[in-house]
């Protein structure tokens, strides 16, 4: 069957594909740096917590969790304003996105805090520090370092799970897809760049998160 | 008052009774020995004197805290109670250096400049300071539970609790750590050792403790204590671990 | 027109959970069978094999499902395929499962000691008969708890089909909140059916998890 791909037309619509992964790269950034504070605290609250506050915690990292993202973020962009709530598309997936990895992380990070030797944690307290500081000083960082893998395998996901906010007509890299699919039709040309980008992207996170690593643990 | 007094101490894991009714008394400058088979309890009791481990009868003072009362600050006697134990326990993210300084810093607020002092000061006593800016796992056992050593006394403690800190070392690195302690002793430092080095108890300590299924079977000074044991079952003991 | 929420569109938002179940089987049986041959290849001794899987993994978990969805959709259009929504969803969520399926199975594949690799070739198997008489069977215990892990995720993952037309839970939710206009509602229940079809299943692994480790 001849066909003749025109990636052309594609490229011709650079300035819609640039502002889309500006956007998606916004929204990464931020639901990274806010999820993961989001799920340190989740995490410290489930693992050291009164026994109130760790059902709590556990509430809503089971609730997250076991909930489909897209139905998230219809939860808070069509369903708020039903409370008298209305967010715009930005705002309402910033939220959702937080709220969202805020959950996974806090799971991760909690594995961390648990793996580090009850030994480590006695040889703080015997020097005589209080519980926040034994937390801060004795398990906080080599927690960090032994999830390192998984927390960051969890935020590159995230990266390409801001794919859905298109759903709530959020102009990101997925939605620029969209536009221009419906002024080209070249469909399969459109998704094709898009995949590329993605795939780009989550290499380039990932490779970032390597240095990263060596940076801050290497020594 | 003496420095450490345990009066009928019983301590309890579940339903294993682990200390029964416990009497010590331990006076300033006085270097103990405690020493049994494992599972005598004689760690459990070292681990009670600094409340690591609760106590559910008799009382447990040290250094007039009520260690064994559930409203008392034990915080600020552990910034004064050294304990080592038997895997070190460095913290691995940090150099030898801020390992030593954490307490001084972080629990005792002092300037980093003032800790650092310190620290080289406890490094020497040690015989490390020369690897002040290593971190542990490049170390050997015998280097990495002298800085242990050098982390507790840089809290310059009352006492020093030590929890079989030879055990878990190769036999050829043992005796840096002895020399350590043996100085330790020269200086005055009131120490209590559970202990497998027989030969180290009966040069250095003053008292020893032979535990036995969680009480104080026999205790005495050091040289009658290996001469002439009183009691049958601290008789099978010595034969068995000094053969 | 407006109608109210009634017990009825509780009852057809169950009943479309069926087909959420459905394409969760679709997913597990197509992405299984690309599983298996992604771990063979990726278990294997020889490099060429090894870096296909390791490329075809890495391809796929670089790139968003929904990016998958669409190009089946819309980009087999293409080449003549007008692909029903059921269609594209199972061939995009087979391939998506196969990467993550295969590097699961992979794990357990190769956690299996190489002892038991070499009794198996002592005794004179190929390597496709060591995997299937000696390995698998072995493999099959480690990877159940992480497998049944996966197809929770399977199982949020088909609300994106939806967004291709496919009518599953999501989007019956979508068309029961366009009649009733309750949309917070609507949504909870969705929120809450997938909610409990998951919860079960996570606590089923961690059940399976904790056994597994006391039996050894």
């Amino acid at each position: 069957m001849a066909y003749t791909f025109q990636f052309r037309d594609v490229f011709a619509q650079k300035a819609a594909i640039v502002d889309g992964l500006v956007l998606t790269l916004e929204l990464s950034a931020g639901t990274i740096v806010l999820g993961f504070a989001v799920g340190v605290l989740a995490a410290a609250a489930l693992v050291y917590g009164k026994p109130w506050l760790r059902k709590a915690a556990g509430v809503y990292v089971e609730s997250i969790r076991n909930t489909p993202l897209i139905v998230q973020l219809f939860l808070v962009f069509f369903g708020l304003p039903n409370l008298g709530v209305t967010l715009d598309a930005i705002t309402a997936s910033m939220i959702t996105l937080t709220i969202n990895l805020g959950a996974y992380t806090a799971e991760i990070v909690r594995a961390g805090f648990e793996s580090v030797p009850r030994s480590q944690i006695e040889a703080g307290v015997s020097l005589g520090m209080t519980g926040p500081q034994v937390f801060r000083h004795v398990v906080l960082l080599p927690a960090l370092k032994n999830v390192y893998p998984s927390l960051t395998s969890q935020f590159v996901l995230m990266m390409l799970a801001t794919s859905v906010v298109s759903q709530i007509s959020a102009a990101e890299l997925f939605h620029a897809g969209s536009i221009i699919q419906s002024r080209t039709f070249r469909d399969f040309e459109v998704y094709t760049v898009i995949a590329v980008l993605y795939l780009a992207l989550s290499l380039l996170m990932r490779a970032g998160f390597g240095v990263c690593y060596r940076i801050f643990f290497r020594r | 008052m003496s420095l450490v007094e345990l009066k009928r101490v019983t301590k309890r894991f579940g339903a294993n009774v682990v200390l029964r009714e416990v009497d010590l008394r331990v006076e300033k400058g006085e270097i103990i020995a405690i020493i049994g088979r494992s599972g005598s309890g004689k760690s459990t009791l070292l681990r009670c004197i600094n409340g690591l481990e609760p106590v559910q009868g008799g009382e447990v003072w040290c250094d007039g805290v009520a260690v064994h009362d559930p409203k008392s600050d034990l915080r600020a006697l552990r910034a004064r109670v050294g304990i080592v134990f038997q895997s070190f326990n460095l913290f691995p993210h940090l150099t030898v250096a801020r390992n030593v300084m954490l307490g001084p810093t972080i629990v005792k607020g002092m300037a980093a400049d003032d800790a650092e002092k310190l620290a080289h000061e406890a490094l020497r006593r040690v015989g490390l300071e020369e690897k002040i800016g290593a971190w542990a796992d490049e170390l050997s056992g015998g280097q990495q539970q002298r800085v242990a050593i050098a982390r507790a006394l840089a809290m310059s403690p009352t006492i020093m609790l030590f929890d079989e800190i030879t055990s878990a070392l190769d036999p050829e690195l043992v005796g840096e750590v002895l020399l350590v302690l043996e100085a330790m002793a020269r200086d005055g430092m009131t120490m209590l050792l559970v202990t497998h080095e027989m030969n180290f108890a009966r040069r250095v300590a003053n008292r020893v403790v032979f535990m036995h299924q969680g009480k104080v079977w026999e205790e005495g000074p050091a040289k009658e204590f290996f001469a002439a044991p009183r009691t049958e079952e601290l008789r099978s003991f010595l034969s068995s671990v000094l053969h | 027109m407006i109608r109210e929420l009634s017990l009825t569109d509780v009852e057809y938002l169950l009943l479309a959970m069926r087909w959420t179940i459905a394409l969760t089987a679709l997913a597990l049986a197509g992405g299984g069978t690309i599983g298996l041959i992604v771990a063979a290849c990726g278990a294997s001794g020889r490099m060429l094999p090894r870096y296909l899987a390791r490329g075809y993994v890495g391809l796929v978990q670089g790139i968003p499902l929904l990016v998958w969805l669409f190009l089946f959709y819309f980009g087999l259009s293409i080449f003549g395929y007008n692909l029903p929504p059921w269609v594209a969803a199972t061939l995009g969520f087979s391939v998506y499962a196969g990467a993550f399926l295969g590097e699961i199975w992979r794990g357990a594949l190769l956690s299996i000691p190489k002892t038991q690799w070499e009794a198996g070739r002592s005794i004179g198997l190929t390597f496709i008969e060591q995997l299937r008489h000696v390995i698998i069977p072995q493999a099959i215990r480690v990877a159940i708890p992480p497998t049944v892990g996966f197809t929770v995720q399977l199982v949020k993952n088909t609300s994106l089909a939806a967004v291709i037309g496919f009518v599953e839970l999501t989007r019956e939710g979508q068309l029961t909140t366009a009649a009733t206009y309750q949309p917070f509602a609507v949504y909870l229940i969705v929120a809450a059916l997938y909610f409990c079809v998951c919860y079960s299943l996570s606590r089923y692994a961690g059940a399976l998890e904790r056994s597994r480790r006391v039996a050894r």
